[in-house]
């Protein structure tokens, strides 16, 4: 009798442990980028990158760290000891969204501190994918969110397009899930179309915005609102690549 | 106006974007507007007692009620008497104290005509608003017109990008999709708080010129 007691007990106590392995692990989204992704300062408002709105999507299991830097390149961000401490940290399991290229292509005297060829570009990026996966982690390739460019008969235009087409190399090469950002961008502003696209980005009227009192217009950098419409971009996106990620993407509370 | 849960994003209060707008070095702002409320169930509900509390002379206190007082159907509404009896309340509180009532009158709603006109949807309590505002000798911000007139530059269809509308799949917190024709989304709350802000401006209650946000000078 007391032996089957032990037994039981040990039945509840394996049960139990079953219970808590099939609770979803909890998980970090590490982001890696640029300006156009990153946590913004107030002294920039409205300027959004587009992983804060993105941040809210995920439910309790899930932790979103931004790691996004305005201005840096692949290489830069290698550089200045940005991607290690991200490599370190990772824990199977993990995501890394990747998006770099505007400062990779950025030419020009005033811009070659960040400026970093396609084949660099392309090594970098396999490196954090390597780097991700040798942790077990989950690497998710993006491609630059584009600019806001128009075509006199109102297309919008590509922006990035040496980079991006290295993001999708890449992609098929390592097989690794890509969010086409560039394209989906560009789908959105046409929609909106060359003047209201406007509203998704840092533009405003002098005198309307105290942190630009003098007037803005800025192609690359996001509104609040802009910022958020990518992020449900690259939610939908994420669709298509089938992402395991998705089953803890936020459930509201049911009325 | 109200800040909003993270779970009701991308419903955005203008109150979350104006407050960007301060300067946080010399000025603590508190939103503590409230999705529902009136100008009586702010009260009963004790949010104001404790604003009242904290008043200091100088103080601004930015006033906007009126989608809730003038739905009849809902609990927590008004009459016109009570309305003009409580907005002209919160002013005297708050001059008792010596800070600074403004009065704001309500953002417009999306409601257009077969035309493409946009309908006057706070018609009464608006004008009450400005009766108080007269009478009880405070600043008046016409957030009303003035958000009329953005919305209806915007026109029927496009007015939407200021509205928490959302289709179906779009956003997690709202998988059915959203036509909130009340509540706005960050584009709308951020255009809302530049209304305010440009009136504030021009009009300076309480030297408020100087909470405003000021850029670092270029090098």
């Amino acid at each position: 009798m007391r032996m089957l007691n032990k037994i039981s007990a040990l039945a509840i106590v394996l049960t139990l442990c079953s219970f808590v392995l099939s609770e979803p692990e909890k998980i970090t989204i590490y982001l890696i980028g640029d300006s156009t992704v990153c946590t913004q300062p107030l002294s920039q408002a409205p300027v959004t990158g587009w992983g804060t709105p993105f941040a809210v999507f995920f439910d309790k299991t899930v932790k979103v760290e931004n790691h996004a830097k305005g201005g840096r390149s692949t290489r830069t961000f290698i550089g200045e000891n940005r991607w290690q401490p991200v490599a370190d940290a990772l824990k199977p399991g993990d995501y890394v969204f990747m998006q770099f290229g505007h400062n990779d292509e950025a030419t020009g005297a005033k811009f070659e501190e960040r400026h970093t060829s396609p084949e660099d570009y392309r090594k970098n990026l396999v490196r954090f994918i390597t780097e991700t996966r040798a942790k077990n982690a989950n690497p998710v390739l993006v491609t630059p969110v584009s600019r806001r460019k128009f075509s006199k008969d109102g297309k919008a235009l590509e922006t990035h397009i040496e980079y991006s087409k290295v993001v999708a190399e890449v992609s098929a090469e390592y097989k690794v899930p890509m969010i086409d950002l560039d394209t989906r961008s560009r789908e959105l502003y046409e929609s909106f179309g060359p003047d209201n696209s406007k509203l998704l980005f840092n533009v405003s009227q002098p005198g309307t915005n105290p942190q630009f009192p003098d007037g803005v217009n800025d192609g690359t950098h996001f509104s609040e609102y802009g910022a958020r419409l990518l992020a449900e971009l690259v939610l939908d996106e994420m669709k298509k690549s089938n992402l395991d990620l998705l089953s803890r993407v936020i459930k509201p509370a049911s009325k | 106006m109200s800040n909003k849960s993270i779970s009701a994003y991308p419903e955005t209060g203008w109150g979350m974007m104006f407050s960007k707008f301060i300067d946080t070095s010399n000025t603590v702002i508190y939103n503590v507007a409230q999705n529902g409320r009136s100008t009586k169930s702010f009260m009963e509900e004790n949010r104001w007692a404790p604003v009242v509390d904290s008043l200091q002379e100088g103080d601004i206190v930015l006033i906007q009620f009126g989608h809730n007082d003038e739905v009849s159907t809902k609990p927590q509404s008004t009459t016109e008497q009570q309305f003009q009896a409580n907005l002209a309340k919160y002013i005297e509180d708050a001059k008792a104290k010596k800070a600074i009532p403004v009065l704001i009158t309500p953002a417009a709603r999306r409601k257009f005509n077969a035309d493409g006109k946009l309908e006057d949807t706070h018609k009464v309590y608006s004008e009450l608003v400005r009766k108080v505002a007269k009478k009880e000798k405070v600043t008046l911000i016409e957030l009303d017109r003035k958000s009329q007139e953005l919305l209806q530059s915007f026109g029927a269809e496009k007015s939407q990008w200021l509205f928490n509308h959302l289709k179906p799949g779009e956003n997690p917190n709202y998988p059915e999709g959203k036509k909130d024709d009340t509540h706005f989304s960050e584009l709308g709350a951020r255009k809302m708080a530049e209304i305010v802000y440009a009136e504030l401006k021009s009009l300076n209650p309480g030297s408020i010129n100087e909470h405003f946000f000021k850029p670092k000078p270029k090098k």
